[in-house]
């Protein structure tokens, strides 16, 4: 178990960059998520720190000793892949033991950490099977076990969820997360599924065209998200274009096309006369009157109910024929009908204004 | 409909009675023509027997034929074996465009008529080639030997001949294990040589041995590569068959010899092949039903 650092790593491929200088520093024990769309550099700074990528300039240290010139099986590191990678023409003990035995350990050490290791994924009575013989959950699970038997300084994760269906992969999220916990190693989990990243980060680093866009707590990247890319890529996120009409500090006000003036919160650049963007969650709307003092109020038609099991949405249109959607939780009855025409209101803290990445185009 | 079905069927019926016809019906003949007496001169007794068998199972000549056909295909096969997997993994690990044109020239060179293969390492063997020049070179003059005509020409003749479809076929093999085991296997602490015996040879294993099967086989009735390269001196089964036909005109004995080569082949791949399942794939399989 180790901390582990990025220094301003890069990785071209010709003129492409695909990894453009990045800075990062895990610590020991942590839990960290790789988010991003594919393309984002995600895996490749993945596989530069596993070492079958070499990366173009940088570092890559683990618990404070350079790496980057060794080769895999040097680094100690543990690492769980896409599509598992269980050696088909060994038994799941031969898979989880066969670290222990590149390491020279003898027999009975083996046999023994086994053992354990199949407890540890409740499997103790399928060691002498297939890789073949065993479920997608499974496999995953002997390819955990297999990755930490060895007890390695850090723990790589290529998007290992990523062939399972929902439901298992949320059940194998919790058991993944539990086996975590109780070992307590370093941790970096490559995704591209921003759910499972907020299911398990400690800290979740966001990843955009090579470089970090934010990184942060869960929470953090939901409640503050730093760039537009973020706001969107996160969670769920109504968009409201409009013109900058005034900015004192961090507050600015848009004017959005159908007059409404709105205030939001603002930390990029952007100065009056802008086209901005303003974000809000569903679950940031509200509706009814009276409008309590400094809300937001735009008002707009409820064009659709729809039913979601946890919660209802209902998709509202304002303005030149925008949309946005409000989410409620099912017990909250708002009392509106489609047709209906009524004031939506969210506070000016729920609201982050972004310049429009359109603009300049 | 019905109709159409029934010419469909017939044509197909039609084509399998050709096949059987043209493939059976010789074997057939050869086969009957082992158990006659030869009386010289292309003529036969009419009674059966297995005198040409009695004859050729007990001549240390023979005999001596038929260990040298085995040990020279074994030991081509092993050979082309060795050179082809490494080749066929580059291949299959490389990841470029100029993959596509290496598999067309192995493919157009597979075309090449074994003729014309075995003239051009005539010409590189040659007492005037290139190798026979540095040999010279290298002992001070001392080595005065020949590179032809003689058992290892014949054997690098057959390597030549059977390496491109070696290649091919072990590049089937490879491309079946995913780069992601490899990885798998070092990032967990495996150094490259212990890569390729706990998982690349242990996967491509079946792979390997029916390559090495086509190849004996190939090896084990190449003819061409035998009479050119061994020039006379490396006397193989196909060639002493040759001989007997052409030159003594002893059908009863070169089907009798045929019929041997082929249970000979037969018999070494049978013996191969249930070695082989009594390995790791065996134990797996009897593991599975019980």
């Amino acid at each position: 178990m180790s901390s582990l650092t990025l220094e301003r790593l890069v990785k071209r491929y010709g003129s492409t960059e695909v990894v453009k200088g990045i800075n990062l520093h895990i610590e020991e024990g942590e839990l960290i998520v790789f988010l991003g769309p594919s393309g984002c550099g995600k895996t490749t700074t993945l596989r530069m720190i596993a070492g079958f990528i070499e990366p173009t300039s940088g570092a890559i240290r683990i618990g404070g000793e350079p790496v980057d010139h060794k080769p895999p099986r040097a680094r100690n590191l543990g690492m769980v892949f896409q599509d598992y990678a269980l050696f088909p023409n060994m038994t799941v003990a031969d898979n989880v033991g066969f670290g222990l035995v590149e390491r020279g350990k003898p027999q009975e050490v083996v046999r023994k950490r086994v053992e354990e290791m199949l407890r540890l994924i409740h499997m103790e009575h399928l060691g002498d099977r297939y890789p073949i013989e065993l479920s997608g959950g499974q496999q995953q699970r002997v390819a955990l076990a297999r990755a930490l038997a060895y007890e390695p300084r850090v723990l790589l994760m290529d998007e290992p969820l990523g062939a399972l269906d929902q439901k298992l992969r949320e059940e194998m999220q919790r058991e993944f997360a539990r086996i975590q916990r109780e070992v307590g190693i370093t941790t970096i989990f490559v995704t591209h599924d921003q759910q499972e990243a907020m299911a398990l980060a400690d800290r979740i680093i966001v990843m955009n065209a090579g470089v970090i866009e934010q990184a942060g707590r869960p929470e953090e990247l939901y409640d503050e998200p730093a760039t537009l890319f973020i706001a969107d890529f996160i969670g769920r996120s109504n968009i409201l274009p409009g013109r900058v009409e005034q900015r004192e500090k961090e507050l600015v006000k848009v004017r959005l096309p159908g007059g409404e003036i709105i205030t939001g919160r603002c930390r990029s650049e952007l100065t009056v006369g802008d086209t901005a963007v303003c974000v809000v969650r569903p679950e940031a709307l509200k509706v009814g009157t009276p409008r309590p003092e400094g809300n937001n109020a735009i008002s707009a038609k409820v064009l659709r109910r729809s039913f979601l099991g946890s919660g209802i949405d209902f998709i509202l249109q304002y303005g030149d024929n925008q949309e946005v959607i409000l989410q409620t939780s099912k017990d909250m009855e708002l009392g509106i009908r489609e047709g209906e025409t009524v004031s939506v209101l969210f506070r000016p803290e729920d609201t982050f204004c972004f310049s429009d990445p359109k603009a300049g185009q | 409909m019905m109709r159409v079905r029934r010419a469909y069927d017939g044509a197909l019926a039609l084509a399998l009675a050709v096949s059987v016809l043209l493939f059976i019906v010789p074997q057939f003949f050869f086969v009957r023509q082992s158990f006659f007496e030869s009386l010289g001169m292309g003529m036969m007794g009419d009674e059966l027997t297995l005198a040409n068998y009695r004859t050729i199972l007990t001549d240390s000549f023979y005999i001596a034929v038929f260990l040298r056909t085995i040990a020279i295909s074994a030991v081509a096969a092993l050979v082309a074996l060795i050179i082809a997997y490494p080749t066929a993994y580059w291949l299959s690990r490389m990841n470029s465009p100029a993959l596509r044109w290496l598999i067309i020239l192995l493919l157009v060179s597979s075309f090449v008529s074994i003729v014309v293969k075995v003239l051009g390492l005539t010409m590189l063997l040659g007492s005037q080639g290139p190798f026979v020049a540095f040999l010279q070179f290298v002992t001070f003059g001392l080595w005065n030997g020949s590179l032809l005509h003689n058992e290892l020409a014949v054997a690098i003749g057959l390597v030549q001949y059977s390496l491109p479809l070696l290649i091919m076929l072990l590049f089937g093999v490879v491309q079946t294990i995913p780069k992601s085991l490899e990885e798998a296997a070092s990032v967990h602490g495996a150094s490259d040589w212990r890569l390729v015996r706990r998982i690349l040879l242990p996967l491509s294993l079946n792979g390997i041995v029916t390559a090495g099967l086509i190849a004996f086989n190939m090896n084990m009735g190449a003819f061409t590569s035998a009479v050119l390269l061994g020039g006379g001196n490396v006397l193989t089964v196909p060639v002493v068959i040759q001989q007997k036909i052409i030159l003594e005109v002893d059908y009863p004995v070169a089907s009798a010899l045929s019929v041997l080569l082929t249970v000979a082949v037969m018999a070494i791949n049978l013996v191969v092949v249930a070695v082989r399942r009594g390995g790791f794939a065996g134990a797996r399989q009897r593991r599975k039903i019980a």
